[in-house]
């Protein structure tokens, strides 16, 4: 994975609801971009705080802002501060926990998020790193370093030769700009997570032309939560 | 264009190698990174300088009152109150205006968070004091005074990039410390000071908050948070001080943002934000926790 850079608008921001860029912005950005890895209607959804989340995340409204995320919310948009209220409204069903004593290595501010969809299930590791920045560590299993900061392609396939080029392919043949390839996998000829972060927005045509590939399971579009 | 740098000294050549000046190479690559254009990315920052604003005005016009009660309307008492010790309008107003922004966050307003949420009045109220009190030209539209958030955030982003902007993970050295050495630089800016100045001034202020605790009373971000942005903004105003006056820090920015991982790193748990030790664990802290529980 590429190093990641900080931009100006990333020291200078978010614009957000209070009081707190770790424990409220940094949790709506990590829920709201496990939703759109996840976009199916949720049945049910669990966000487990570990380390300071688990301690401060009712005085933060780290709750509320999960939900927010959960519900498509971003940090900047005033509805964060009702988010239970519109959770109840659209019905969604939600639980909250806080994990005393989690792992060593996770990092010191890490939301859990897990979702369900009919049979399909998904958990989803973020952690929120510091003035709003966070960092998707770990998703449907495959470790991951995704920030949001870029649009991202997300192509769960057969581990099989070949998948990175072709994909690689297809976005240089639309004149799109890779910024990074990461590719992530369990086991090997099992599944693999290719993560593709590409400067500029990738129209769905071309995110089809992806899915359409013979060992490819399943493609997800993220689009950047930079404003 | 080569736009990678993690000290002070490969920021300032690479500007340099642009034939640019500092703020001017940072919004270009502002520009490069998302692709959008100068006049956007101007627009962008002149929204963001309003919120600031808008957030000031709230706290100094309304009373900002929290859930805890730990907030109360302190901006207003500033800004208002008879009893003065210090003739001079751009230290109150810096004091005045860096707790306003941050009550207004403890309340649940809307803020930038600049470096974070916690330490989101200190530079901002610091520019906007010396904007009122001094220079009354400049505002959310004028290239100059965008340019001074410009290089306050490149102060931020040197931290990031080589130690922490997260209480949690550096204790508030790296939340309002931070926050201090950003406006230092800011203000160092708007006075005329070159870069290196700048830089020297942010140096200064943020030597002076190396080790604070982060140990916010029930995890909120009230206490010592909100007051903390106007004792940060006069430490910052002192360090333009020192700088103006011609005294430089005998430690040059890139070793005290090292220093600063360093000792962040050997903070204990107990206060880097889990809200378990310090002003916390205190027995009005304890009380305040069992309170909004
Ligand atoms: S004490 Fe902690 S929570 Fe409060 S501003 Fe400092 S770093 Fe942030």
């Amino acid at each position: 994975m590429s190093e990641r850079t900080i931009t100006l608008l990333d020291i200078f921001g978010p614009v957000m609801i209070g009081p707190s860029s770790s424990h409220t912005a940094g949790v709506a950005r990590i829920a709201f971009m496990a939703r759109k890895i996840f976009p199916y209607p949720l049945d049910r959804a669990k966000v487990s705080f570990h380390g300071s989340l688990a301690k401060t995340y009712k005085g933060h409204g780290s709750d509320k802002a999960a939900v927010a995320g959960l519900l498509g919310i971003l940090p900047e948009d005033e509805r964060l501060g009702y988010a239970l209220e519109l959770a109840e409204r659209e019905g969604l069903s939600y639980e909250i926990v806080a994990v005393a004593d989690g792992p060593e290595r996770y990092h010191p501010n890490t939301a859990v998020i897990e979702l369900w969809s009919g049979d399909k299930s998904i958990r989803i590791r973020g952690a929120s790193i510091g003035g709003g920045e966070i960092r998707l560590q770990s998703v449907g299993g495959f470790e991951a370093n995704l920030d949001g900061s870029l649009d991202a392609i997300l192509v769960l396939h057969k581990d099989e030769i070949g998948v990175i080029a072709i994909v690689s392919h297809i976005l240089a043949a639309s004149r799109f700009n890779i910024a990074s390839v990461a590719s992530h996998r369990k086991d090997k000829g099992d599944e693999a997570l290719l993560v593709v972060e590409v400067d500029g927005v990738v129209p769905s045509s071309i995110v089809a032309q992806i899915r359409d590939l013979p060992s490819v399971r399943e493609v997800v579009y993220v689009p950047s939560i930079r404003a | 264009m080569n736009w990678k740098f993690s000290t002070v000294v490969e920021l300032l050549d690479r500007a340099r190698e642009a034939g640019l000046s500092l703020p001017a190479y940072l919004l270009a690559r502002e520009s490069f990174y998302s692709g959008k254009g100068e006049d956007e990315l101007r627009a962008e920052l002149a929204r963001r300088i309003r919120v600031t604003k808008t957030a000031l005005d709230r706290g100094i016009r309304e009373p900002q009152r929290s859930f805890s009660s730990m907030t109360d309307g302190g901006a207003a008492k500033l800004a208002h109150g008879e009893a003065w010790p210090v003739e001079d309008e751009l230290f109150r107003r810096a004091l005045a205006y860096s707790l306003s922004i941050n009550e207004v966050n403890a309340c649940g307003g809307k803020v930038i968070a600049f470096p974070t949420a916690g330490s989101c009045g200190v530079a901002p109220g610091l520019l906007w004091a010396y904007r009122d009190a001094r220079d009354p030209s400049l505002g959310p539209d004028s290239p100059r005074f965008q340019d001074a958030f410009v290089v306050a955030s490149a102060v931020g982003m040197l931290i990031a990039l080589r130690a922490t902007l997260a209480g949690s993970a550096g204790g508030c050295q790296a939340e309002c410390g931070a926050a201090a050495a950003m406006a230092a630089a800011g203000l160092a800016f708007l006075l005329g000071e070159e870069p290196e100045g700048c830089f020297d001034a942010a140096a200064l202020s943020l030597k002076n908050c190396l080790g604070l605790a982060c140990d916010p009373v029930a995890g909120l971000v009230e206490v010592p948070c909100a007051k903390r942005n106007a004792f940060m903004a006069a430490n910052a105003l002192t360090a333009v001080c020192l700088r103006r006056a011609g005294i430089s820090s005998v430690i040059p920015f890139d070793e005290v943002v090292g220093a600063m991982k360093a000792i962040g790193d050997a903070m204990p748990a107990a206060i880097r934000e889990s809200a378990e030790g310090g002003l916390a664990a205190t027995p009005t802290g304890m009380s305040f926790r069992a309170k909004i529980q």
